[in-house]
C-alpha cells in the first residue's frame, strides 16, 4: 500500500516540488495551503508523514504542528517542518511543539526521501 | 513541458504574487495602515520567492531576497524601526526584487551594480539598523552575524566525501537509548533500526533489563535500549545522520571500531560544519564599503496615500478568506478563452434559431418559442458566467501605478502621493492588461507636465507634494477608470499656439476651451517647454488615445487651469459581448451599444431646425440637442435624411453631452458577439466592432462618440464652411 | 482501543501498536493480572516500542505470578518486528520470562 504525505505550505512552487519529489519516489502526496487548511485536509485521512512549512498565513507552521497533536488520533504521525538554513531557533520550537524532524530549504531530494523513509516505518 | 519546467513557471507566477503582496503590504506600513500581521506577510512574501528562487538554484535571486528578508526580520522583531527613510529603502529593494525576477524569468542578465547597491543599502540597515536603534540596543548586531549563510544550495554528495577513500566496510558500534521524548515526538526505534539495517549488516541486540514492573510501568516511558553493530561501507556521518533528528531525545553512542579509512578531510570537515549549523563563509557578493551610520540615500519625494487601496485590499482579503484557501483553482488560460467562443458561438446559434423561429411565424406562446426564450435566457447566464471567469480586479495594475509614480516622482524632482480609488473593481482580463501602458504613460505625463515643481507649489498656495488620484468604478456596464491630478492644468494658450505652430489647426480657428484640450491627443503633439528625459519617448496622447480605442473604450480629459487635469477612461467591462439596438440606415443593419442609448423618439418635423450647412438641432421637450444624420457621417449617403421618416436615437456621450442620432427605422435589441474588426479586416472610423446577426448577416457595431466626433470635427476644422451656403 | 476481550482472558492487540495504543494496553493488562491470559497478534501491523516494552513487562510480570501469558496467532509483521528490534521472534512463546 502506497505511504501518505500531507504536505503543508503557502508557496505553491514548494507544495509543487514536494508533490513532484514525492510521487517520484512512490508516495501519494495531499496537500493544503495553510495551518487552517492542514488540519482541515487532515480530518478526513491519515497521513503516514506530515510535512509543513512554518511561515504561513492564517495559521503557521507551530499553530498547525500544536493542532495535530492535540489529537490523539495524530499523536504517532511523525511531523516534518521544511525550515531555512539559520533558523535554528525555529527548529527548537518546533521540536518543543511536537515536530519529528525537520528538512533544510532548499531541499536535497535524496535527503528528504531517506528522512521520510526513516519516518514513514 | 516537462514537469519541472511547469513548477517553474508556478514559481514565476507566484512570484508575482508575492510582490504584489509585498508591494501593498510595504506602502500599508508607510502610511501607518498596517495590520499587525502586515509586516509579516511582507516577511512571507520575500521569504517564499527566497524559497522557491533556491529549489531552481536562481542563487542571484536567493541572495538578494536573502539580504532583503534578513532587513525586514530586523524589522519584524522590533529591532529596525519602520521610518520614512527605511521604508523607502524597502521599497526601492521591493522595486528592484521585482525587476529582478522578471530577468531572471526571462533569462536576462541582471543590473549587477543596481543589485549590488541596493544590497548594499539593506546590509547597511542591517548593520546600522536606524542609527538611534543601533545605538539603544547593539544586541540588533548579533543576528546579521549569525544569519549570513551561503545561500548558494551545498552540495556535497558521499562520492565526493569517500570519493578517493579506499572501498571498504567499516565496523560501527552504536548504543542507541531513547528518551520519552523521542516516542512523544512520534519517533519509533524500528524506523531507525530499520535504516540501519538498510546501510549494511546489521545486529541489534534489545537491552531490556530497565523494564520496571507492571505496576511501575508508565505507558509511554521509554525503557528500551538497543546496543548495534553495524558493518557498512557508509561513513560515520552516513550513520550518525540516522539519528540527525533524535539526537536531544536520546543518548547516541557511535563507536568505530576499526579505524576509518583516509579520507577527504576538507569535504568532511564541510559537511560537518554544515550539519552543525556552523555559518559559511559569504562569498564576495559585493565589493567591501565603506560602512556609514546613517540611513542610506532613498527616494525622499514620493508617498503613497494609501488609505482606500488599503480598505479595498482589506475587502478583498476578508472575502477571499471567507471563501475559504480551498476555493480557487488555477485554470490555463487558453481554456477560459476556448470556452468564451464556444458561448460566443452558442449565443449567435441561438439567435439564429430564434430568427428561424420567428419566420416561422408560430405564436410566440408555443412550447418551442418559450423553450427559446429559456435557452436565450439559459445562454445568457452561461455568457455572464464565463465572462466574470476573465474578470479581475484592477488592484495589480493600480499597484503597478505606485512605483511609476516613484520612479516619475524621482525623476523629476517633484513630490508626488498618489491615491487609489476603486481597486476592487472588476475588468476583462484583457481590458487590465492592455491598460498598463496608456496608465503608465498617463500618470508619467501628469507628472512631467502637470504638476508643477514644489517651489511653485508652494508659490501658489498649494501643498507642496503634488496629488495624483487613479479611481476606477462601475457606470452604465462600463468601468470607468480617472486619472487626476491637482497640478497646473492644460496651458491652453501654449497647447494652442502649438497646435497652429504644428499646422494640425488653422490659426483663425475658434476653439472651445474643450477643444483645445482634447487637442493633446492629436498625433504628433506635444507641449512640453523642454523635452524631458521622461515623457520625451515618442509616444504621446495619441498613442493612448489609440490604445484605449482599440479596447473599446475611450478618452476624454477635464482641464481647470491652476487646479489640475483629469483624464477620463470608460472602458467596456468585456470585449466579448454587448447589447445593442439593431438599427437600419440606408439599408444598411448597424448595431448602437444599447448602453450609450437615453431614448428613441419619432421626431415631429417642426422640432427639427436647420442651422445652416448640414446643422441641424432638434428640439426634444425644450432642449436643443444636435441631431446626426448617421448615414452621411458614414458616408452611407450623401444627402440628409428627411426626418419625417426617420427615428431619433438619443445618446449619451463621455463627458454627459447629449446627441440624437438619425436613424431609418429601429428593428429590435439583443446581445450581440463582438467581432474585432481590426483582427478580421482593418479599424474603421466610427465602427467599434461587428457582429454576426442571427440570420448570418454581418452588421457593424457604431461608436457613437467616435461617430459624433467625426460629425463634430468636420465642423469644428471648418468653420469657414459653416457659413449659410445657401 | 487496543484491545477489547473476545472471552475471558483473551487481549486481541490493535493494528497500529502506537504511542497512541500504549496506555490502553497497560491498563487492560493491569485489568487482567494474576490470571492466565491469550494475548491475540494477529492483528498487528506495526509494532512500536512502548507496546513492546509493555508486552514484555507483562510477559515477565506474569511468569514471576506464576499465572500463564501466551501469545497467539502473531502476524507476520509481529514477528518481523521483534526480529529487527532485536528479540527472538519465539520470545513470547517460550515460557521463559524476558527478563
Amino acid at each position: 500500500m502506497k505511504k501518505t504525505i500531507l504536505t503543508v505550505d503557502d508557496s505553491k512552487t514548494m507544495r509543487e516540488m514536494l508533490k513532484f519529489t514525492l510521487v517520484n519516489a512512490g508516495y501519494e502526496v495531499m496537500q493544503a495551503d495553510d495551518g487552517v487548511h492542514g488540519l482541515e485536509v487532515l480530518e478526513g485521512m491519515s497521513p503516514d508523514v506530515i510535512l509543513t512549512d512554518l511561515n504561513m498565513p492564517r495559521m503557521d507552521g507551530f499553530g498547525f504542528i500544536e493542532g495535530v497533536r492535540r489529537n490523539a488520533r495524530y499523536r504517532s504521525v511523525p511531523i516534518l517542518v521544511l525550515t531555512t538554513e539559520g533558523e535554528p531557533d525555529k527548529k527548537d520550537r518546533a521540536r518543543r511543539v511536537g515536530a519529528t524532524g525537520w528538512i533544510v530549504k532548499p531541499f536535497d531530494p535524496e535527503k528528504l526521501i531517506s528522512a521520510i523513509r526513516r519516518l514513514a516505518a | 513541458m516537462d514537469t519541472m519546467a511547469a513548477i517553474k513557471q508556478t514559481f514565476f507566477q507566484e512570484c508575482e504574487e508575492q510582490l504584489v503582496e509585498l508591494e501593498s503590504g510595504l506602502l500599508a506600513i508607510e502610511d501607518g495602515t498596517s495590520e499587525p500581521d502586515t509586516i509579516n506577510a511582507v516577511f512571507r512574501a520575500v521569504h517564499s520567492i527566497k524559497g522557491g528562487a533556491g529549489a531552481f538554484g536562481l542563487d542571484q535571486l536567493v541572495r538578494f531576497a536573502h539580504a532583503f528578508e534578513t532587513a525586514l526580520d530586523l524589522m519584524r522583531s522590533g529591532r529596525l524601526s519602520p521610518s520614512r527613510a527605511i521604508l523607502k529603502t524597502m521599497l526601492m529593494a521591493a522595486d528592484a526584487l521585482a525587476d529582478l525576477v522578471r530577468v531572471t524569468r526571462e533569462n536576462l542578465p541582471a543590473d549587477e551594480a543596481e543589485v549590488g547597491r541596493i544590497v548594499q543599502q539593506l546590509e547597511l540597515l542591517v548593520e546600522g539598523g536606524d542609527g538611534a536603534a543601533a545605538a539603544l540596543a547593539p544586541v540588533a548586531e548579533a543576528p546579521a552575524a549569525e544569519d549570513v549563510p551561503d545561500f548558494q544550495p551545498i552540495q556535497i554528495s558521499l562520492a565526493d566525501l569517500v570519493g578517493s577513500a579506499p572501498e571498504g566496510a567499516r565496523r560501527f558500534k552504536i548504543s542507541f537509548e531513547p528518551k520519552p521524548g523521542f516516542y512523544a515526538r512520534a519517533n519509533e526505534p524500528l524506523t531507525l533500526l530499520r535504516e540501519l539495517g538498510r546501510m549494511g549488516q546489521c545486529r541489534v541486540v534489545c537491552d531490556t533489563s530497565h523494564i520496571p514492573a507492571l505496576s511501575d510501568l508508565d505507558p509511554e516511558g521509554s525503557y528500551l535500549v538497543f546496543h548495534i553493530e553495524l558493518e557498512t561501507e557508509a561513513t560515520e556521518s552516513a550513520v550518525r545522520d540516522v539519528f540527525e533528528f533524535v539526537e536531544f531525545d536520546s543518548q547516541i553512542d557511535i563507536e568505530a571500531i576499526e579505524p576509518e579509512p583516509a579520507f577527504d578531510d576538507d569535504a568532511f570537515a564541510r559537511l560537518m560544519s554544515l550539519a552543525a549549523g556552523a555559518p559559511q563563509e559569504m562569498p564576495a557578493l559585493i565589493e567591501p564599503v565603506v560602512r556609514i551610520a546613517e540611513p542610506p540615500p532613498a527616494i525622499e519625494r514620493v508617498e503613497a496615500d494609501s488609505q482606500s487601496r488599503k480598505a479595498e485590499a482589506g475587502k478583498a482579503e476578508a472575502a477571499k478568506v471567507a471563501g475559504g484557501a480551498g476555493a480557487t483553482i488555477r485554470v490555463d488560460l487558453d481554456r477560459v478563452e476556448r470556452l468564451i467562443d464556444l458561448v460566443g458561438e452558442l449565443v449567435i446559434n441561438q439567435a439564429m434559431l430564434s430568427q428561424r423561429v420567428a419566420e416561422a411565424r408560430l405564436s410566440r406562446s408555443s412550447a418551442l418559442a418559450m423553450g427559446l426564450d429559456d435557452l436565450e435566457q439559459l445562454s445568457r447566464e452561461i455568457q455572464d458566467s464565463v465572462m466574470a471567469i476573465r474578470a479581475q480586479p484592477v488592484k495589480p495594475i493600480f499597484q503597478r501605478m505606485s512605483r511609476v509614480v516613484r520612479e516619475a516622482a524621482d525623476m523629476t524632482g517633484k513630490t508626488v502621493t498618489l491615491h487609489c480609488e476603486g481597486e476592487s473593481t472588476e475588468v476583462d482580463k484583457t481590458v487590465i492588461e492592455r491598460l498598463t501602458d496608456p496608465l503608465t504613460h498617463m500618470i508619467r505625463n501628469a507628472i512631467d507636465h502637470g504638476i508643477e515643481k514644489p517651489e511653485v507649489r508652494l508659490a501658489a498656495g498649494k501643498p507642496e507634494s503634488g496629488h495624483i488620484k487613479l479611481s476606477a468604478t462601475h457606470r452604465s456596464g462600463r468601468v470607468v477608470i480617472e486619472v487626476s491630478d491637482d497640478g497646473g492644468g492644460i496651458n491652453r494658450e501654449r497647447v494652442l499656439s502649438a497646435a497652429i505652430a504644428k499646422g494640425l489647426v488653422e490659426p483663425e480657428a475658434q476653439l472651445s476651451d474643450e477643444e483645445i484640450d482634447n487637442l493633446i491627443f492629436l498625433p504628433g503633439f506635444s507641449t512640453a517647454a523642454t523635452v524631458t528625459d521622461m515623457s520625451g519617448r515618442g509616444v504621446g496622447m495619441d498613442v493612448v488615445k489609440r490604445s484605449i480605442q482599440a479596447l473599446g473604450g475611450r478618452i476624454s480629459i477635464v482641464s481647470h487651469p491652476g487646479r489640475g487635469s483629469s483624464f477620463l477612461m470608460s472602458l467596456p467591462l468585456t470585449l466579448a459581448v454587448l447589447d445593442g439596438m439593431i438599427v437600419s440606415v440606408a439599408n444598411e443593419t448597424l448595431i448602437v451599444p444599447l448602453t450609450a442609448i437615453v431614448e428613441t423618439l419619432k421626431p415631429r418635423p417642426q422640432d427639427v431646425f436647420d442651422m445652416g450647412g448640414d446643422t441641424r438641432v432638434i428640439r426634444i421637450r425644450d432642449t436643443f440637442t444636435p441631431l446626426i444624420d448617421i448615414g452621411q457621417v458614414l458616408g452611407y449617403r450623401t444627402e440628409a435624411a428627411d426626418p419625417a421618416n426617420c427615428v431619433v436615437v438619443l445618446i449619451d456621450l463621455e463627458g454627459h453631452a447629449r446627441r440624437a442620432l438619425l436613424v431609418d427605422t429601429i428593428q429590435g435589441q439583443r446581445q450581440v458577439v463582438i467581432k474585432s474588426l481590426e483582427a478580421n479586416y482593418r479599424r474603421v472610423d466610427g465602427i467599434a466592432a461587428a457582429t454576426i446577426l442571427g440570420d448570418g448577416r454581418v452588421a457593424l457595431i457604431l461608436d457613437a462618440d467616435a461617430v459624433v466626433a467625426n460629425a463634430h470635427s468636420q465642423a469644428a476644422a471648418l468653420p469657414e464652411m459653416l457659413e449659410p451656403a445657401e | 482501543m487496543s484491545a477489547k476481550q473476545k472471552k475471558p482472558g483473551t487481549i486481541v492487540l490493535a493494528e497500529a501498536l502506537d504511542i497512541t495504543q500504549a496506555a490502553p494496553l497497560v491498563s487492560e493488562l493491569l485489568k487482567m493480572r494474576g490470571s492466565d491470559i491469550r494475548v491475540d497478534a494477529s492483528n498487528v501491523r506495526r509494532l512500536g516500542g512502548q507496546c513492546l516494552q509493555a508486552l514484555l513487562c507483562a510477559s515477565s510480570t506474569w511468569a514471576h505470578e506464576g499465572a500463564r501469558l501466551e501469545l497467539v496467532n502473531p502476524s507476520p509483521e509481529f514477528s518481523e518486528s521483534l526480529a529487527a528490534y532485536g528479540l527472538d521472534p519465539e520470545l513470547f512463546n517460550s515460557q521463559e520470562h524476558a527478563l
